[in-house]
């Protein structure tokens, strides 16, 4: 009966400590299974920009992905020293750059009502920096979303956002 | 001896299968809350998840289950129905109409997503009603047969979602979620 009861509470104590570790795990997981898919479906590298297509039915990288954005990502890794964002974006539609923690957690976003023009000149970087267009990482690695918005989807304002989008750079 | 050698068995099987069990309940239960989570604030027949933030485990694992790399609630809030006003499932052998406006906000758009949370498969490639494509003077339809303007296919989906995002809304919009005006989803024979 007491070799029972340990048993009992050893599978109980178990149990609990390997869901609190799944639960906590889990945002990393599914950011790790995304970056897998990224680097080895699409070929792209840490530090490099994807820019995806406008979403449809057959995009399965990212749940709910909405299908009036064109996006533009990139796994970034600040350990050979800063990034710089440049491009040219649009001046009458929304757009914004957003940064997140390898457990999902957005810890930046900036649109373009909160930039001074629709030049995005942006450094990344580790340390304190009094460079008004710095942003510090608190971590390494994360993951960075460029989001433009295409509000009419006839091929000429598609092909219009989509040479803006292939104008962004980080180097 | 052999209480010895049975506790060699039994305590690496109770051990594997404690681990295996704690993930299994974990999995699951974020799986299940994608349908009716706690977490979630509620209005009507929508559930929004605005603290972004996100210091509480469970609502981080929820979160990035079913909107991974999302926005803060400032610059986009993203309501989601998965029944219709009347507590039915939202499926595309029913027609939909949405009646209401959309809170208000810079930009807002309503997406159709299957039950697993990707867009709905439609030949005709129309995934999402937004500010700029919709036809203010006619209703906005979820249907799997075509109608003229503001059409939503629900395609073949027997379980799907919609989402309502308002990007940029107004701060009364973001401070009151429990009590906003939402968009009613009937449902509606054409």
């Amino acid at each position: 009966m007491r070799k029972l009861i340990l048993y009992l509470l050893l599978s109980f104590i178990l149990s609990y400590g390997s869901y609190s570790v799944t639960i906590l795990m889990i945002p990393n997981i599914i950011y790790k299974v995304f970056h897998y898919k990224i680097v080895n479906n699409q070929n792209v590298k840490d530090n490099e920009l994807k820019h995806f297509d406008i979403p449809n039915d057959q995009s399965r990288d990212v749940v709910m992905p909405n299908p009036d954005f064109l996006y533009s990502t990139s796994f970034y890794d600040l350990s050979n020293g800063d990034l710089n964002l440049k491009g040219k974006m649009p001046d009458s539609t929304y757009w914004s750059v957003s940064f997140y923690k390898p457990n999902t957690v957005n810890w930046f976003v900036k649109n373009d009502n909160e930039f001074i023009d629709n030049n995005l000149d942006m450094k990344i970087t580790l340390s304190n920096s009094d460079q008004e267009n710095s942003i510090v990482s608190p971590l390494k690695k994360g993951f960075m979303i460029i989001r433009i918005l295409v509000e009419k989807k006839d091929s000429k304002s598609i092909d219009y956002y989509k040479a803006l989008q292939k104008s962004i750079t980080l180097n | 001896m052999k209480n010895l050698s049975q506790n060699k068995i039994l305590i690496p099987v109770v051990t594997l299968l404690s681990i295996l069990l704690g993930i299994y309940i974990a999995v699951t239960k974020i799986n299940s809350s994608t349908q009716n989570s706690e977490l979630s604030i509620k209005n009507g027949n929508w559930t929004v998840n605005p603290n972004m933030d996100l210091k509480d485990n469970y609502q981080r694992a929820y979160i990035a289950r079913i909107g991974v790399f999302a926005l803060d609630e400032k610059e986009a809030l993203y309501f989601l129905a998965s029944k219709d006003s009347d507590g039915q499932i939202l499926s595309s052998d029913f027609d939909y109409q949405i009646i209401g406006k959309p809170p208000k906000g810079r930009y807002w758009s309503y997406t159709l997503y299957g039950k697993d949370y990707f867009l709905v498969k439609n030949d005709h490639n129309i995934h999402a009603i937004n500010k700029e494509n919709f036809d203010i003077n006619k209703p906005i339809i979820i249907s799997s047969k075509r109608t003229e303007v503001n059409w939503l296919p629900s395609g073949n989906e027997k379980e799907f979602h919609i989402t309502l995002r308002i990007y940029n809304p107004e701060k009364d919009v973001y401070e009151n979620l429990e009590s906003i005006k939402l968009p009613e989803i009937k449902r509606i024979e054409l």
